[in-house]
C-alpha cells in the first residue's frame, strides 16, 4: 500500500509545475476547510431546529422529521454532485500490471483512495453535529441514542454507496441526467403539490430510526456495490478489455461553411473536432452549457444575497463556455503543441481562433439567458446581454491570457479506458475564474449603490465593449505572454505527455 | 542553410550539447549518429526552438530561430508523436498541414496519391482516427505529413525505427531523390549505421554533446562507424 501511495507522492513532487500544482493544493484545501466548517454549521443549526435564510424567524419543531423528508433529494443530489465533480481514482495501472502487486490490492488501493473524499467526509461532518443537537435539544422530544447511532449508520452506509456508483456511473451521461429530470420533476410536483414524495422519503429514512435492524439493508447494498466496483475493475484489468480503447468508427467532417473564417477557419475546423470527438472536449462544453441555470441559484435568494449576487449568477450564465472550453486553452493541444509551434502559425493566429470560438460560445449562451431569464423581466434581458459583453469583450481576454501560465496538459485519449482520468473539467480552473469576476462586481455593486441597477449593467457591458474596441492591444499582449512561456509550457506537456 | 554557432544547451550544470561551429549547406543529406543521451534530439529541438539554448544561436537560411518565426513557412519536421493531431482522421490532418503550408485540398491528394502502396489501405479513406492507428502507421502520416508543401528543410528524428520494410526502403529512396535535387535539405538522425551510411551525404557523429566526427559518406564510413562502436 505504502510504495503505491509514495508513487502518488513522486508523481506530484516530480511534476513539471508543482508550484501551480501547490496553488491550486492550497485553494482546494481552503474550500475544503470552508466546506468543513460550513457542515458542521449547517449540521448544529438543523439540528436545534434553526434556519439559515431565517435565522430570526421560528425553529422547525421536528427537525428529525424535516431531514428524513429533504434527504432523499440530497442523495440524489449528491449523486450528481459526485457525478461532476467527484475525481475517479486513477493509477497508472498498465504499469503495475506485471509488478508482483496482487491485482487486487492495486484495486483496493484505488478504490480506498476515494474513501476520504470531501464528498463522503461532509456528510460525516453534518450529520453528526446534527444528531448530537438534535438529542441534546429538549424541544425536539426524546430520541433514543442506539437508534439514532443505527440510523447514522445507515445514512453512511448510503452515501458511500453512491461513492462507489459513482464509479461505475461514469461513462453514463444519460442516465445521471436521467436522475437529475427525474429529481428536478419530483421537486416540480411537489411544488405545485400534485404529488409530494417527501412523505415515502420519510416513511423510509424514519424506518431505519424505528426499527434499527434495518442497518443490515444500506450495509447490504453496500457491500454489494463494493465487490460490484471491485470486480468492474478486475475484469477490465487486462489490456485487451477495460484498459484496452473502444474504437469507434470515425466520420470526416470538413466543415467548409466555417471556411469563411479565413485563416483561422483552420483552428476552428480543428476546434470542433476536438469538441465533437473527445469525450473531455465534449463534456466541457456541456458543462459550459449547463451553466446557463446558474443564475437561477442565485435569483431564488435574492434576498441572502442581493442584485449583485444575481449579477454573479448571470456572469456565469453567459460566460460557461468561455471559462470551461476557453479557460482550458492551450490545454487542448498540449498533446501536440510541439507540432503547433514549428507549423507555419502565428500565435495571433492561433490565439484570434480561440476567441472567436469563446465568441460564438458566449453568443450563443447570451441569446439562450436571454431568452430565459426574460420571464422575469427586462432588467434580466439587460443583464445578461451586459454580463455577456463583458465575458466577450474583456473576460475572454483574461481567460486566454491567464492560458499562457496552464501547465495542465489534458491527454485526450486518456478517458479510453476503465481507469482513466475522464473527468471533463477540473474544478481548479473555475476556483481560477472567480478573482476575474471580481472587478464587474466591484464595478456592478458601487454604481447601482450610487445610481440604479439598470445603469450599474450598462456600465459593465461598457467596459466589455471597450473591451473589444482595444483588442488588438489585448491580443498583443496575450502573445507576448504565450510567446515568453512558449519554452516552459512545451516542456511541462512534454513531461505529462 | 543551416547554421549553428557557438551552441550550448545545459540543464543547471549539466552540459548536454556543445557545438562550436557547423553549417549544413542547402540540399544536404544530413545524419546525425550517437548513443542515447548523445545529444541528437535536442539539436534538433533547439534548431526548431522548442527549446531555449543557454548560449549562441542556429540560424536556418539567415534567420536566427528564436527571434522570428519565420522559418517556420519552409521548414517541417517529425520527431514523435506530439507531431500528430490524435483526434484527426489521416486525411483531416494532412490538409490541415496542407493548410497551413499554403498546399489545397486537391494538390494534398495529388500529393498523397504516390503513396497509395504505403498505406496498405489502412490509412487513407480508412475509418480511423489517428489515435486508433497503430504505432507504426502514426508514424507513416506523421513522416508523409512532414513532406507535404516541398519544405526546404526537414526533420526527422529517427524516421527508420519501428517503420515497415517496404516504408523503410520507399523513405531511404525519397531521401536520396531529395539530396539529388540539391533543392531539400533532409536532417534526420538514426541508430542503424546501415541506414545512415546509405543515405545520407554526410554523417555527424556526436557524443556527450560534442561533434567527434564529421564524415563525408563513401565506402569505407560504414566500418569506420562501426569501429568507432565498438571499441567504446
Amino acid at each position: 500500500m505504502f510504495r503505491l501511495t509514495s508513487l502518488q507522492w513522486k508523481s506530484f513532487f516530480r511534476s513539471a509545475s508543482v508550484a501551480s500544482g501547490l496553488f491550486s493544493k492550497i485553494i482546494m484545501f481552503f474550500w475544503i476547510i470552508y466546506a468543513t466548517l460550513m457542515s458542521l454549521a449547517l449540521g448544529f443549526i438543523h439540528g436545534v431546529g434553526g434556519s439559515v435564510v431565517d435565522p430570526e424567524g421560528d425553529r422547525y419543531p421536528d427537525p428529525f422529521s424535516w431531514i428524513n423528508e429533504e434527504i432523499f433529494y440530497l442523495l440524489g443530489y449528491l449523486i450528481i454532485f459526485r457525478y461532476i465533480f467527484q475525481k475517479i481514482p486513477v493509477l497508472n495501472i498498465r504499469a503495475l500490471l506485471l509488478t508482483p502487486l496482487k491485482k487486487s490490492k492495486v484495486i483496493r488501493y484505488a478504490m480506498n483512495q476515494t474513501f476520504f473524499s470531501m464528498f463522503n467526509l461532509i456528510a460525516v461532518f453534518y450529520l453528526i453535529p446534527f444528531s448530537l443537537f438534535l438529542i441534546s435539544e429538549p424541544e425536539n422530544g426524546s430520541f433514543e441514542l442506539l437508534n439514532i447511532a443505527m440510523w447514522n449508520i445507515s445514512i453512511f452506509a448510503i452515501v458511500y454507496t453512491t461513492n462507489f456508483t459513482n464509479i461505475l456511473l461514469n461513462k453514463k451521461d444519460r442516465l445521471v441526467i436521467g436522475i437529475g429530470i427525474l429529481l428536478a420533476s419530483m421537486k416540480g410536483l411537489e411544488y405545485f403539490e400534485i404529488l409530494d414524495f417527501s412523505i415515502y422519503s420519510k416513511i423510509i429514512f424514519n424506518s431505519f430510526y424505528e426499527t434499527p435492524i434495518f442497518v443490515v439493508i444500506p450495509i447490504a447494498l453496500l457491500a454489494y456495490t463494493y465487490l460490484s466496483v471491485h470486480r468492474f475493475f478486475t475484469n477490465n484489468l487486462s489490456i485487451d478489455t477495460g484498459l484496452n480503447v473502444e474504437v469507434k468508427e470515425a466520420k470526416m467532417n470538413n466543415f467548409n461553411w466555417l471556411d469563411s473564417f479565413g485563416n483561422m477557419s483552420v483552428f476552428l475546423k480543428n476546434d470542433l473536432r476536438l469538441i465533437m470527438r473527445t469525450k473531455r472536449a465534449r463534456s466541457a462544453t456541456i458543462m459550459g452549457a449547463l451553466f446557463v441555470l446558474y443564475g437561477f441559484i442565485f435569483m431564488g435568494a435574492d434576498e441572502v444575497y442581493g442584485d449583485t449576487g444575481v449579477f454573479f449568477g448571470l456572469l456565469f450564465s453567459t460566460g460557461g463556455f468561455m471559462m470551461t472550453f476557453c479557460g482550458m486553452v492551450p490545454s487542448w493541444d498540449s498533446k501536440h503543441y510541439p507540432l503547433m509551434m514549428c507549423q507555419n502559425i502565428t500565435y495571433l493566429d492561433y490565439l484570434k481562433s480561440k476567441w472567436y470560438l469563446g465568441l460564438i460560445g458566449t453568443l450563443l449562451m447570451t441569446i439562450l439567458a436571454s431568452i430565459i431569464y426574460s420571464y422575469f423581466g427586462l432588467f434580466y434581458v439587460v443583464a445578461v446581454i451586459c454580463s455577456g459583453l463583458y465575458n466577450i469583450g474583456l473576460n475572454s481576454f483574461f481567460t486566454l491570457w491567464s492560458g499562457a501560465f496552464n501547465r495542465m496538459a489534458i491527454d485526450l485519449d486518456s478517458n479510453k479506458n476503465a481507469f482513466g482520468d475522464k473527468k471533463a473539467f477540473n474544478s481548479k480552473t473555475l476556483i481560477l475564474m472567480i478573482p476575474q469576476l471580481i472587478v464587474p462586481l466591484v464595478v456592478y455593486y458601487f454604481v447601482s449603490k450610487s445610481f440604479d441597477e439598470f445603469i450599474a449593467a450598462y456600465c459593465v457591458g461598457i467596459l466589455g465593449l471597450t473591451g473589444i474596441f482595444f483588442r488588438n492591444i489585448f491580443f498583443n499582449i496575450i502573445v507576448k505572454t504565450y510567446k515568453s512561456q512558449k519554452y516552459s509550457a512545451l516542456d511541462a506537456y512534454k513531461q505529462t505527455n | 542553410m543551416i547554421t549553428f554557432n557557438n551552441l550550448k544547451k545545459s540543464y543547471s550544470r549539466n552540459v548536454v550539447l556543445e557545438i562550436n561551429s557547423l553549417d549544413i549547406p542547402k540540399g544536404q543529406a544530413f545524419g546525425l549518429v550517437g548513443n542515447n543521451g548523445a545529444g541528437k534530439t535536442t539539436l534538433f529541438s533547439l534548431l526548431l526552438d522548442l527549446i531555449k539554448p543557454t548560449k549562441g544561436k542556429v540560424i536556418n537560411n539567415n534567420i536566427d530561430v528564436k527571434e522570428s518565426e519565420d522559418w517556420k513557412s519552409f521548414t517541417s519536421a517529425f520527431l514523435d508523436e506530439s507531431f500528430l493531431i490524435s483526434y484527426l482522421l489521416p486525411e483531416e490532418y494532412f490538409y490541415f498541414i496542407g493548410d497551413l503550408r499554403g498546399v489545397s485540398k486537391r494538390e494534398v491528394n495529388n500529393f498523397l496519391n504516390q503513396f497509395e502502396d504505403l498505406f496498405n489501405g489502412e490509412i487513407l479513406g480508412g475509418k480511423k482516427y489517428i489515435r486508433d492507428l497503430s504505432k507504426g502507421n502514426q508514424k507513416k502520416v506523421g513522416i508523409i505529413a512532414a513532406l507535404i508543401g516541398s519544405p526546404k528543410i526537414i526533420i526527422l528524428d529517427e524516421p527508420f525505427a519501428n517503420l515497415d520494410p517496404t516504408t523503410q526502403i520507399r523513405l531511404k529512396k525519397i531521401i536520396k531523390k531529395l539530396a539529388e535535387e540539391k533543392e531539400t535539405t533532409v536532417l534526420f538522425s538514426s541508430h542503424d549505421l546501415q541506414d545512415m551510411t546509405e543515405v545520407s551525404e554526410r554523417i555527424v557523429l556526436l557524443e556527450k554533446g560534442k561533434i567527434v566526427r564529421d564524415i563525408k559518406t563513401d565506402s569505407k564510413t560504414l566500418k569506420e562507424l562501426e569501429e568507432y562502436f565498438t571499441k567504446e
